[in-house]
Parts: structure tokens; C-alpha cells; sequence
């Protein structure tokens, strides 16, 4: 029982094919379950912050509760008791503050369809703290659905944020999202059987055809093959979209492409059906524990970078309160806390010195802690507006046989 | 309160039929008709979706964008119907005639996959079949199989998918009409001269035999003349020996009703099904449901999702009721169809 790696892996993460697709299964709604991590504290209401560790809190007080929507296996949680996340607990014991913590994103745009009736309406969501990826972080935020982050309450954020993530183009003033974890996409492969890759050509490889499959989320896909093709992601014109999206359809009618799929390609390459995928840094870093030859690298031509945001949705009840747990998760022992659990990059200055202290082994990952030299080589993806957005996923859909 | 009943016994019908009405209208018509009004929207989720019924051309479009799917969709439900009735007649053949004490116990083991859930239940073929795994692993070893051979990423382990998670939906049904079968009536025939099937059986088994080899040496990519012909043989030695007359005259005719009721229970929820060739296929493998899907959940395409379920709906129900004008409702519900 103390291999947990299976339950740690961050499998449900990103939208990926099971998890959209399946919502209703049994093995599904297991992981979805709504935890309140106080349900078994007698639930304190308006207990005043004691030390001195908290921001300036001016005039308001903490909320009795939070409510806080995020992806499933995505937070650090108990071995033995699921509902149970230190981190959250940690904040409760420090601000009284009850997290109702809910695990139910699963999809970036099922939740927006959620979202989507109360915010037009000008109404609260049920939501103080909502995760979102970046490209839907720019959408809402386009739209003007979420509150601005008062900065005032959140001097550790301000100060711990790591550079890269400041003033991404939809908000230049990070005063609308804050960085939960990220994750690069890159080149995944099995050392055994295809020895060491650095190009992305790895994936057009007719030598291993059958045995490669791509991700089925839009930008980690064409993300990959745009830089292939030697374009950049986060200036992609249309042009270069349908020229990334033939080089894949060539493939794809090849029969070089076994699959498009979400984090499932990870478990294929445990099995060994799968000698080269397009990969997630995090997936790699759990599934090298089952087979040790996998591989992930940044190939030379790139990779891309994305992220996750927590986002206070318009009208949010406890806005304040969740201001106080964006700061709480930027100090770095609490930052680390977490990443020794998720092993996504921790977007927070500070936290590798706190994850050597739990976790060294961890703390050298360069997929946790990536180089400089990687961070030059992932790209983000653009921006899309609406119309790009549409046509994009249609092209790439087509792509994908459905 | 008997009195009252016995004067409104006319009305204990609708009574005894109210819930599950009720049930119908609330999850099932207003569901309908929600998902049909929402075909005619347009619109983006930003910019919000508007009603019109110009937006009728929202059905061909869809139909002809994914006529590939659909087709495809029909094919492998069709295959795997019959696939599924091939193993599951001789199995509840011999689990109603031959189980003699272990029935029960045979019988649970047909039903005991549904005590795992569907999608664990796929996902360990992945497991099985795997490319180098306990089955295809050791006959790659021994130079049975070339290196490059593989099950999984193709059409026949999507076919088979839906195969063995539909088998007991067609096992039950014949189970049930063949055991209520008065055996006497197979003695009458025996008595009757009704002894071997000859030339019928030879000839039916070398058929089916021909045809099923064919198709699985054309999904397995082997020659397909060697195929037939050894799926030939096989087949004719198969109907000489097992096909007698009796069987051809009394059992078979007297176990059509679950026949028909098994192959709308397992063709129906196929041809929806898109859990097998999410998991099991490649990207030429995708059905309908995985497009209706796709449309719902990643593109946020609300209108064309809901044509495309609407049309496979009314496909289905169209195709159901011209099953039971042809067939007779009786032989739907595996009630006596002679």
C-alpha cells in the first residue's frame, strides 16, 4: 500500500477522453465526489485569523466557507481518507474558514456551461474559487466574468509568483487569475524500444507506425506540430493552423497514429503498446515509477506550456476569503505541500526550497522545477478569439474522426 | 376502498401504467423534445444561442458531414448482433438443454460480468490484448504472429468490444425461449423421421462458415481465400454433425422470439455506443456516438449534437417499429410466436 502512484498519477486531470466522455461511470463519479474538508470539524464560523502570518485583512473578516471547484486529483489528499486535503485543512485551522472543496471539473468547456447561465444572468455562481486553463481563463475573463483580485490582500502572491506567468496577454496585470499548476507538453517515449529522441519528428515516424499516438486536446496537438513544422504557437495564423492539421492528417490516414487520446496514452506506454506519444511532464514523471525506460523530453524543435488559473467568478459571495486562499497556496511550504503531491510545476518563487524538505528526489525534477534552457524552448499557445476558436476545434475534430 | 375499486375497475389499468408514464414524459419526452428544439438553435456558447426553424438545414449538414459515422456505426452494430447471436445460441442452447444442476450457476457466470462497470470492463481488454501482452505477446514469441501484428487501434477489437459487452443481453433472451420449449415436441419429430439434416446442414454451416472466416481474415488483414476455405470446412463439419432436422423444424423456429427480442437488445444500445471505439478503436474507427459526443462536450456544438441524436433516435424507432409491424410485438417481448 505505499505505492500509491496509481491514485497520485495526475490521471483525470486534463480533459481527457474517459474523463469526458464517461462522466456517468461508476469509476468516474467515485473520483468526482464533493469533500468538505470540515464535515467532521464542528464547522467554526468568524474565527478571527491569531497570527500574525496573515495578510493585512483591513476592515473584513473571513467567510464561515469557501466554495471551490476544482479538477479531480489535483490537490495534495490523504493516502487513507480522500476527502481529506492537508492543505485545505491547514487553512481552516489558520482562518476558520470551512473549504468546501468539489472535484467536479472535468472539462474545461463543461464547466463553462455550467457557469455560463448565472454569470449572464449577473448572479452568483455557488463558486469562490473556480480552475481553469489558460485558454478558457482568457475567454471569461474577455468576457467579464470574474472578479478582480483586490492585490492588497494577496502581497505573497504578488511576490512569489515565478516570472514566467506574469502578464500573460489576457491579463497583463495579473489582476484576474492566479496560477494553480502548470504542466508542459512534449515528447514522451519508451528508451527500450526507440533509444534516446529529441525531435519531435519522432512522431511522423513510419518506424514505429501504429505505436504513436498524439493528445486529442486541441492545443497540445497542434501546439507540437506547429513547431515542428517551425511556427510558433503563440502567433499561430490560420495559414499555419490547416498546414500543422495536414501534417497530422497525413499521418493519421498513414496509419502511423494509433490514437488521439487524453492521459490514457500513459497507461499504453506502460503496457508497451506505445513506443512515442505526445505527453504530459507530469504523466511521465508517475508512469517512469511502473516502467523505467519512459522518457519525456522538450524536443529541440519545442514544446508548450500551459496552465491552470484559479479565477473568482462575478458576484462570488466570499470574495475576500478567497482572496486570502489564493495568497495561503503562494506561501512557499504550502506550495510544496501540494506539488510533492500533484508533481505538476509549481508556478510559486520559494517552493523548491520547501519541496527539498519533503521530497529531494522530487525537488531535482526538471519537469517540477524545469531549466531555464526548458522554459525557452515551451511555447504558449495564442490567444484564440471566438471565431479562431470555432474553426480550430472543427478542423481539429475532423481531424480526430469525429 | 374494494367497493370503489370493483365500481372503477375499468380505471385500475391506467392506474397500474400511471408511473411509468410519468416516468416516460419526465425522462424521456421532455428530454426529446428539449434535445429537438435545440436542433434548431444556432449560435456560439459566447455569444449565446438563439431559436429559429430556419435552422432545419442543421439536419443535412450534420447528416452529410457524418454519413461515414453513421454508416459505420450500422456496420459494426450489425456485426457484432451477429456475432454476438453466434456465441450466445449454441451457449444458451447448452446452458437450457445440457446444464442439467449447474443451469444456475451457469447462468450467474453470464450475467456476472455486469458486476464490474462497463468501462473497467474495456479498459482491461486493453490489458488482455495488448500489443505485447498475454495473449499476443507469446504468439509474437514463437513466430505465430509478426511483430507489427496488433488486435487493439482496429475495427475488429472495436467489433469485438461491443460483442462481449452485449453477449448477455442476446444469451438471456434465447436462454428463456428455448428452456420454456415443451421438449416433448423434439421427441414428436425424432418419432417423425425428423433425423439428420442432410445436404441442409452441411451446406448452411459451410456457408456461415465461408462468410464469417471471410470477414474475420479481411479485419485481420490475412488472405481471405485460405480463410474462407478453412472457415468452409470447419463450418460444413460443424452443420453435419450439430444441424438435425428436429432442431431445424421445431427448436430453432420455437426459439425465434428470443432471437428477435436479443438482437434489438444488443443492436440498439450498439449502434449508441461509443465507449467501444473510444477506447479500443483508432481515429478511422469512430462511431456515431462518438461524434455526438465530441460535438456536446469538446465543441460545444449543442445544435448539431442534438440533430445527430434525434436522427439516430428516430432511425431507431423507425427501424423498431417496422421489426414489430413485420414480426409481431409478441415475438418482441420473447412471448410465444406461434
Amino acid at each position: 500500500m505505499t505505492d500509491r502512484s496509481g491514485l497520485h498519477a495526475p490521471l483525470t486531470r486534463r480533459t481527457f477522453l474517459i474523463g469526458t466522455t464517461l462522466t456517468g461511470a461508476a469509476a468516474f463519479v467515485a473520483a468526482c465526489g464533493t469533500s468538505g474538508t470540515g464535515t467532521d470539524a464542528p464547522g467554526p464560523t468568524g474565527v478571527a485569523p491569531t497570527d500574525g502570518a496573515s495578510p493585512p485583512a483591513g476592515e473584513q473578516t473571513p467567510s464561515a466557507e469557501l466554495n471551490f471547484a476544482n479538477w479531480p486529483l489535483y490537490i495534495d489528499t490523504d493516502d487513507n481518507d480522500p476527502t481529506k486535503h492537508k492543505t485545505l485543512e491547514d487553512f481552516t485551522a489558520e482562518y476558520g474558514t470551512v473549504v468546501r472543496y468539489a472535484e467536479v471539473i472535468n472539462d474545461n468547456n463543461e464547466f463553462f456551461g455550467t457557469l455560463k447561465a448565472p454569470l449572464e444572468a449577473g448572479q452568483d455562481t455557488g463558486w469562490d474559487i473556480v480552475v481553469l486553463t489558460q485558454w478558457m481563463t482568457a475567454r471569461v475573463i474577455r468576457l467579464g466574468w470574474v472578479e478582480q483580485i483586490d492585490l492588497a490582500n494577496v502581497p505573497t502572491f504578488v511576490a512569489n509568483l515565478e516570472d514566467a506567468y506574469r502578464a500573460p496577454d489576457f491579463d497583463p496585470t495579473n489582476e484576474y487569475h492566479a496560477p494553480w499548476q502548470a504542466g508542459m507538453t512534449g515528447l514522451g517515449f519508451d528508451s527500450a524500444v526507440t533509444g534516446d529522441l529529441t525531435s519531435s519528428a519522432a512522431l511522423w515516424d513510419p518506424q514505429w507506425s501504429g505505436r504513436i499516438t498524439y493528445l486529442s486536446e486541441m492545443r497540445d496537438a497542434v501546439g507540437l506540430t506547429l513547431q515542428k513544422l517551425g511556427h510558433d504557437p503563440s502567433t499561430v495564423t490560420t495559414e499555419q493552423f490547416d498546414e500543422a492539421i495536414a501534417e497530422m492528417k497525413r499521418a493519421v490516414d498513414e496509419g502511423i497514429v494509433r490514437a488521439f487520446t487524453g492521459n490514457d496514452y500513459a497507461e499504453d506506454m506502460v503496457a508497451g503498446n506505445v513506443a512515442v506519444a505526445m505527453a504530459w511532464s507530469g504523466d511521465i514523471i508517475q508512469k517512469a515509477l511502473e516502467r523505467e525506460t519512459l522518457r519525456f523530453v522538450i524536443p529541440d524543435e519545442g514544446g508548450s506550456l500551459w496552465y491552470d488559473n484559479m479565477l473568482i467568478p462575478k458576484g462570488a459571495a466570499n470574495k475576500f476569503t478567497a482572496e486570502l486562499f489564493i495568497d495561503f497556496v503562494y506561501r512557499p511550504a504550502i506550495a510544496a505541500q501540494i506539488a510533492a503531491w500533484v508533481n505538476f510545476i509549481v508556478p510559486v518563487k520559494g517552493a523548491k526550497e520547501e519541496l527539498v524538505k519533503i521530497d529531494e528526489d522530487l525537488a531535482d525534477n526538471v519537469l517540477i522545477f524545469p531549466t531555464d534552457e526548458m522554459l525557452t524552448k515551451v511555447k504558449r499557445f495564442k490567444s484564440l478569439d471566438e471565431d479562431e476558436e470555432t474553426y480550430f476545434n472543427d478542423q481539429f475534430s475532423t481531424l480526430t474522426g469525429v | 376502498m374494494g367497493a370503489f375499486l370493483h365500481r372503477h375497475r375499468g380505471s385500475i389499468p391506467y392506474l397500474l401504467l400511471a408511473p411509468g408514464l410519468l416516468w416516460l414524459a419526465v425522462f424521456y419526452v421532455y428530454p426529446a423534445f428539449q434535445m429537438f428544439i435545440t436542433s434548431f438553435w444556432s449560435g456560439t456558447l459566447e455569444t449565446g444561442f438563439s431559436f429559429s426553424l430556419s435552422n432545419w438545414t442543421t439536419y443535412p449538414e450534420a447528416l452529410d458531414r457524418y454519413s461515414e459515422q453513421f454508416g459505420r456505426s450500422l456496420l459494426y452494430a450489425a456485426a457484432a448482433t451477429i456475432l454476438t447471436l453466434l456465441i450466445a445460441y449454441p451457449l444458451a442452447y447448452a446452458i437450457a438443454f445440457r446444464g442439467g444442476r449447474f443451469r444456475n450457476l451457469m447462468l450467474f457466470l453470464v450475467v456476472a460480468p455486469f458486476f464490474t462497470s462497463f468501462l473497467l470492463r474495456t479498459v482491461s481488454w486493453k490489458i488482455i490484448l495488448g500489443d505485447d501482452g498475454i495473449v499476443l505477446g507469446p504468439l509474437k514469441a514463437w513466430d505465430i504472429l509478426p511483430d507489427e501484428f496488433r488486435v487493439l487501434a482496429t475495427p475488429i477489437a472495436v467489433i469485438s468490444g461491443i460483442t462481449y459487452n452485449f453477449l448477455p443481453f442476446m444469451t438471456l433472451p434465447i436462454y428463456v425461449s428455448l428452456e420454456k420449449m415443451d421438449r416433448r415436441l423434439t421427441e414428436a419429430a425424432q418419432d417423425l423421421y425428423a433425423g439428420p439434416w442432410r445436404p441442409g446442414g452441411t451446406i448452411a454451416g459451410a456457408g456461415v462458415g465461408a462468410v464469417l472466416a471471410a470477414i474475420l481474415g479481411f479485419a485481420f488483414r490475412l488472405d481471405i481465400g485460405p480463410a474462407a476455405a478453412v472457415g468452409l470446412a470447419a463450418g460444413a463439419v460443424i452443420g453435419t454433425v450439430f444441424l438435425s432436422e428436429s432442431f431445424i423444424r421445431v427448436t430453432l423456429p420455437l426459439s425465434l422470439p428470443g432471437v428477435f427480442a436479443g438482437s434489438l437488445l444488443v443492436m440498439i444500445p450498439a449502434l449508441g455506443d461509443y465507449v467501444n471505439a473510444a477506447l479500443l478503436g483508432n481515429p478511422s474507427t469512430n462511431m456515431i456516438g462518438n461524434v455526438i459526443q465530441s460535438r456536446f462536450l469538446t465543441n460545444a456544438d449543442y445544435p448539431t449534437a442534438s440533430a445527430l441524436s434525434f436522427i439516430l433516435m428516430v432511425g431507431i424507432l423507425a427501424a423498431v417499429a417496422v421489426y414489430a409491424r413485420l414480426l409481431g410485438t409478441e415475438n418482441l417481448t420473447a412471448g410465444r410466436g406461434v
